[in-house]
């Protein structure tokens, strides 16, 4: 057997009372994919930094290639041949490609000279290796978000990265550019490149791994081969869950009602040409969820922003409970009784340095106070309330959403918008990034929430949740809905064949 | 082209500006008034080097007129004093650099908001000069003006240098690691951090510098002139930070060009002349700067909003 | 969240307000026993005489600064319009009250200018009310041909800044009027949290289905608004009007407002905490200039402004300082 590429002994960091990583060992083998698990919070994202150097650990050893190493800083990990991709590349928006791979792979003396030409080649031979299409002299900020990620990629390469970490590197990524990334890692692997791989979707490292070790609460709590000698696999999906959230999960869905009222949305042939949505009709009747599936930049949440008259639409009728309307703005929107749960939740859901209560109000000024007078105390009790319907896990209505759980935080999100009592609601990733027991909470939610009548957009790119949750299910594909399924019957196979277009009749 | 419309574009207003000066006012061209003219700028010229890096990093830094002032002071009363030139030109770029190295500190170590911190800076320094001038003049020995040559002989150098500063300035900034870790900060300080650019020592850096070039350009006024006015600095942060505005260098940091700048200086600088030679009366200076300040702006805001579309 | 009550009780006394109150206080007893005739009924009045308009611009300032922006041509509007106002009533012979009224309008004017490239164009505040600095300071220098003063007032207008009413000055009322209707608009006001709002996040806003657009261009509005009213205060006071007038007030605006703990990033920050701001800089320059030695010098106004240059500093600078010395503490203890 090889010697470890990379240990870790007994390594533990704390954050003032917060124990993020307790004892922590771990082991990565020259030209092996090895998958680290665990919910958010669980300490997947500290171990990265302590592995990076950008975190120090409190105690623990540290060895790569046989050599302990101390004081390693993101610099001396560089050099070590240690590379890390984030999910959000972090990346020069202003600087071409080539310099944002010479920032990143030439020594730093502050007086060097640069070598333009040099850097140019390098960058052109780098792009052309790894299969990227751009040139070396595009600005950063001109990129998509996958090609964004293939510099990063680009930069470890060139590095001769003996080690890389990639910390949910398909998070934004198309099933073609998914494929050429997967690839690209196996290649990496044949030439003795260890990798660290961290994503949540278990099928991935099914696919890719040959170990995972599962994190939580900080602690590692098992570390397995993915597959025997034999090629077979050793694991279950069920039992990395368990080992994630320490007891057994139901993945069952809150049950289906079944029964539907009249028409809630109306959608006709609409188009929106800044946000490439075009022809897009559907109906939603009071009680039912909609599932809209489709690969990222199929048009989904370009047609939620259109709804919500973030991107107001060019062409088309929408109506709303049989009447038509006109949608030019969010307020327009929120007027109209159409409520969205966006999908970058720290952005756009929630106000993070807001009260809990504030942020709940925020929608509904108008209503809950009227000559723009703020009521405190009316304030406090919609928030506490919600807190309580929701199972939000606070200290008060005061605490700031930023001091709350990705899950906590979501349902913050969501008791915005009930509170404006909607007649649409759209969920845009409704689970993304939430840890598994706050998943079922909110799946719960949505269920009762549709049967009381609100009609509901859910887009989400978890087919089990799309498939579990809906009652009918569209299909979209380059700003197109392409195909309307039922919910009960259909199959993940099905969704994803109208979503990569093989199915596509017209 | 994309990549130096902003530059072609000022260009050409300078251009146009110099054309219709050209035919109405050709007197304009007279070599000696011009060379002063240009001459007079030089100093504003090294304090707009120093402000478009302050701006690249992604920072602003209103106190550099009152920096100005101070080292233009302190080099008169050892010039005064009788000091050999040397020691005076020491001296100055010491406190410019100490006055900077404050900014830095207080910016990059401390994390405060250098508008404020400057706003801070600009006042205190403003009024330490009134307290201890009274608004008095200082008077210089013989042989300092001009370094002691002709009037035209000195004006050409100081000229000379000042361009000379300038393309070192430029090629340093392009073709030295420091200077594109200039870029890196203002772009992105936590990418910078991970590509192991250490952001609060460039932005610190910048910050010094900015105070030396300070120092500098209250130097290169002082030999233009028998005198030292304690207030010569004031208003000149302004005109730095529109011609690096002008010029095409974005608030939003890592994006512009020294050559950018001085575009913008040289049409900024042209505006008052030409109102002159063309009767419009000087009042208007400071409204036509202004005005040619939003225009720039106001350019920026159309053309990202039409890329965004 | 909620931390544990000794370091709550700790925390409430580094807040910046009660900081604040403190040195308030200690200024009070330093020039009561220094200064000359600081604690008469005579010289209250004097104080809010002298910073009602500072004090004015600085409320007005403080809604700007919360929704993450700034405004640094509040001085030039006040420049601005009381220059337009000796036109009015010199040029034009209007009578004072329109030309008083269409001054405070003007003032109305030049703020929906910075409004309207603010939120319209998207442009950085900074650079838009810096170069509206420049242009408005620049009309009316070009107005007055840069050194006409007009100083043919009605008395009547000129009597107002000497006026008082139940015993305090015209200019009181006016301040306590501004701090009461900024007060409410700020914390009692769905248009105070929505600036709030906007200061921590504007996307975030919007898809709250907040106006983020209006709620933006609003603070710059009454800003400019409030500079025109200013602009009358400062006419009457000086009984003359110049180009010149409110040169800096923007700097001592800001100053109150950020010495008053408001965040320059937005989103935090009390009226009252502005206010007492206003009042630290208030008596700081009228003590000074009280103290037999400083009057003799002829120094009061410099060494006034020295010191809340260098109080601004100390006051950004404490609280930092502050949290990395304890970081550093905690650092070596564990």
């Amino acid at each position: 057997m090889n010697p470890p590429l990379f240990r870790l002994s007994s390594v533990s960091k704390s954050f003032g009372p917060v124990r993020a990583l307790r004892n922590v060992s771990f082991d990565l083998l020259p030209g092996e994919v090895h998958a680290l698990l665990g919910e958010n919070g669980a300490g997947k994202s500290t171990l990265i930094k302590v592995i990076t150097g950008a975190h120090s650990p409190d105690n623990g050893r540290l060895e790569f290639q046989g050599n302990e190493i101390r004081n390693l800083t993101p610099t001396n990990a560089l050099r070590l041949g240690i590379a890390c991709i984030y999910q959000q590349p972090a990346l020069f928006p202003s600087l071409t490609v080539a310099e944002n791979i010479g920032l990143r792979l030439e020594a730093h003396s502050p007086l060097g000279k640069i070598d333009w030409a040099g850097r140019r080649e390098r960058t052109s031979a780098l792009l052309k290796r790894i299969g990227a299409k751009f040139s070396p002299e595009s600005e950063v900020a001109s990129l998509s978000m996958p090609e964004q990620q293939l510099v990063e990629i680009a930069c470890a390469v060139g590095a001769g990265a003996k080690l890389v970490v990639m910390d949910e590197p398909t998070a934004s990524l198309t099933r073609s550019e998914q494929e050429l990334l997967f690839t690209l890692i196996r290649d990496l692997k044949s030439s003795g490149v260890g990798i660290i791989y961290i994503s949540h979707r278990l099928e991935e490292i099914f696919a890719l791994a040959d170990r995972v070790t599962v994190l939580r609460d900080g602690e590692s709590i098992a570390t397995r081969s993915v597959r025997e000698a034999d090629g077979n696999s050793t694991l279950t999906e069920a039992e990395l869950i368990q080992w994630m959230v320490g007891r057994e999960v139901s993945s069952i869905y809150p049950p289906r009602t079944g029964s539907f009222g009249e028409n809630v949305l109306e959608i006709q042939d609409l188009h929106c040409a800044e946000s490439g949505i075009a022809e897009v009709s559907l109906q939603i009747r009071a009680g039912e969820i909609f599932g809209l599936a489709g690969l990222v930049g199929s048009g989904r949440t370009e047609l939620a922003r259109v709804l919500f008259g973030i991107t107001p639409a060019t062409q088309g009728t929408v109506r709303l409970g049989g009447s038509p309307i006109v949608v030019r703005s969010p307020q327009e929107a929120v007027h109209q009784g159409i409520a969205y749960v966006p999908e970058d939740r720290r952005r756009h859901g929630v106000i993070l340095p807001m009260a809990i209560s504030h942020n709940i109000s925020l929608a509904i000024h108008k209503r809950i106070f009227p000559w723009s007078r703020l009521r405190f105390g009316k304030e406090r009790s919609l928030a506490q309330s919600f807190i309580q319907q929701l199972g939000i896990k606070t200290s008060g209505p005061e605490a700031p959403g930023g001091s709350l759980s990705g899950g906590n935080q979501q349902k913050v999100a969501i008791a915005r918008w009930l509170a404006t009592q909607p007649r649409l609601l759209i969920l845009d990733e409704p689970t993304q990034g939430v840890d598994v027991g706050a998943k079922s909470e909110i799946h719960k939610i949505i269920r009762e929430l549709a049967a009381q009548g609100v009609a509901i957009l859910m887009i989400s790119s978890d087919l089990p949740e799309v498939l579990g949750m809906s009652d009918r299910i569209g299909v979209m594909k380059g700003g197109r809905l392409v195909h309307t399924l039922d919910g009960v019957n259909t199959t993940a196979d099905e969704v994803m064949r109208f979503a990569l277009g093989e199915g596509a009749a017209a | 082209m994309n990549r130096y419309f902003r530059e072609l574009s000022v260009a050409s207003a300078l251009l146009l500006l110099l054309g219709v000066l050209a035919i109405w006012a050709p007197h304009f061209y007279q070599p000696q008034p011009l060379l002063s003219r240009f001459t007079a700028q030089s100093p504003t010229l090294i304090l707009t080097i120093g402000m478009t890096l302050v701006m690249l990093v992604r920072q602003i830094d209103i106190s550099v007129g009152s920096q100005f002032g101070i080292c233009a002071v302190v080099a008169g009363l050892l010039a005064g004093k009788g000091l050999p030139m040397p020691l005076v030109f020491l001296a100055t770029l010491t406190t410019g650099t100490l006055m900077g190295a404050l900014n830095g500190t207080l910016v990059a170590t401390l994390g405060l908001p250098s508008i404020v911190v400057s706003l801070a800076t600009m006042v205190t320094w403003a009024e330490v000069l009134r307290l201890t001038q009274q608004g008095r003049l200082i008077n210089l020995p013989e042989g300092t003006q001009w370094f002691g040559l002709s009037q035209v002989n000195g004006q050409l150098l100081i000229l000379a240098g000042a361009i000379a500063f300038l393309t070192f300035s430029a090629w340093f900034l392009k073709n030295r690691a420091a200077g594109r870790f200039v870029y890196a900060v203002g772009s992105d300080a936590e990418a910078a951090r991970l590509a192991g650019i250490n952001p609060k020592t460039t932005t610190f850096m910048v910050f010094a510098v900015m105070g030396a070039l300070s120092g500098l350009a209250a130097l290169i006024n002082l030999v233009q002139s028998p005198q030292v006015d304690p207030k010569c600095g004031v208003g000149l942060e302004l005109r730095a930070i529109a011609a690096a505005v002008v010029g095409g260098v974005a608030v939003s940091g890592g994006r512009g060009r020294l050559w950018g700048t001085f575009l913008g200086l040289l049409l900024l600088s042209t505006i008052n002349p030409a109102l002159t030679f063309l009767h419009v009366e000087a009042y208007w200076e400071k409204a036509i700067q202004g005005l040619v300040i939003l225009l720039a702006v106001v350019a920026d805001g159309f053309r990202s909003r039409n890329q965004n579309a | 969240m909620r931390s544990p009550s000794k370091s709550s009780i700790q925390g409430l006394l580094l807040r910046h307000e009660v900081l604040l109150l403190g040195l308030l206080f200690v200024e009070i007893l330093f020039f009561l026993n220094n200064a000359r005739n600081f604690g008469t009924p005579e010289n209250l009045s004097n104080i809010l005489r002298h910073s009602a308009e500072i004090g004015l611009l600085a409320l007005a300032m403080m809604p700007v600064v919360l929704t993450g922006g700034i405004d640094l041509s509040v001085g030039s509007t006040l420049g601005l319009c009381a220059v337009l106002l000796g036109v009015m009533t010199h040029s034009w012979h209007w009578a004072t009250f329109p030309a008083a009224l269409a001054t405070i309008g003007f003032g109305g004017v030049a703020g929906g200018i910075n409004a309207l490239l603010i939120t319209t164009l998207r442009l950085p505040p900074l650079i838009v009310t810096l170069g509206t600095y420049s242009l408005f300071r620049g009309l009316a220098e070009a107005i007055t041909q840069g050194s006409k003063t007009y100083r043919e007032f009605e008395p009547s207008f000129l009597g107002l800044a000497e006026q008082q009413f139940a015993g305090i000055p015209i200019q009181g009322w006016v301040l306590v009027a501004g701090a009461l209707f900024f007060g409410l608009l700020v914390h009692s006001t769905t248009f105070g949290r929505s600036f709030r709002a906007i200061g921590y996040s504007p996307e975030g806003t919007r898809y709250a289905g907040i106006p983020v657009l209006w709620r933006t261009a609003l603070p710059y509005l009454l800003t400019g608004f409030t500079a025109g009213i200013a602009a009358l205060l400062f006419t009457a006071r000086l009984r003359q009007a110049r180009a010149d007038a409110g040169s800096g007030y923007e700097l001592a605006a800001i100053t109150a407002v950020v010495l008053g703990g408001t965040s320059i990033f937005g989103g935090s920050g009390t009226v009252y905490g502005t206010l007492t701001g206003v009042a630290a800089i208030a008596l700081l320059s009228n003590g000074i200039s009280r103290i037999p030695a400083v009057l003799q010098a002829g120094i009061g106004g410099e060494l006034a402004s020295l010191l809340t240059g260098a109080l601004l500093l100390i006051a950004l600078a404490t609280p930092k300082l502050l949290k990395i010395l304890q970081d550093r503490k905690r650092d070596q203890t564990a």
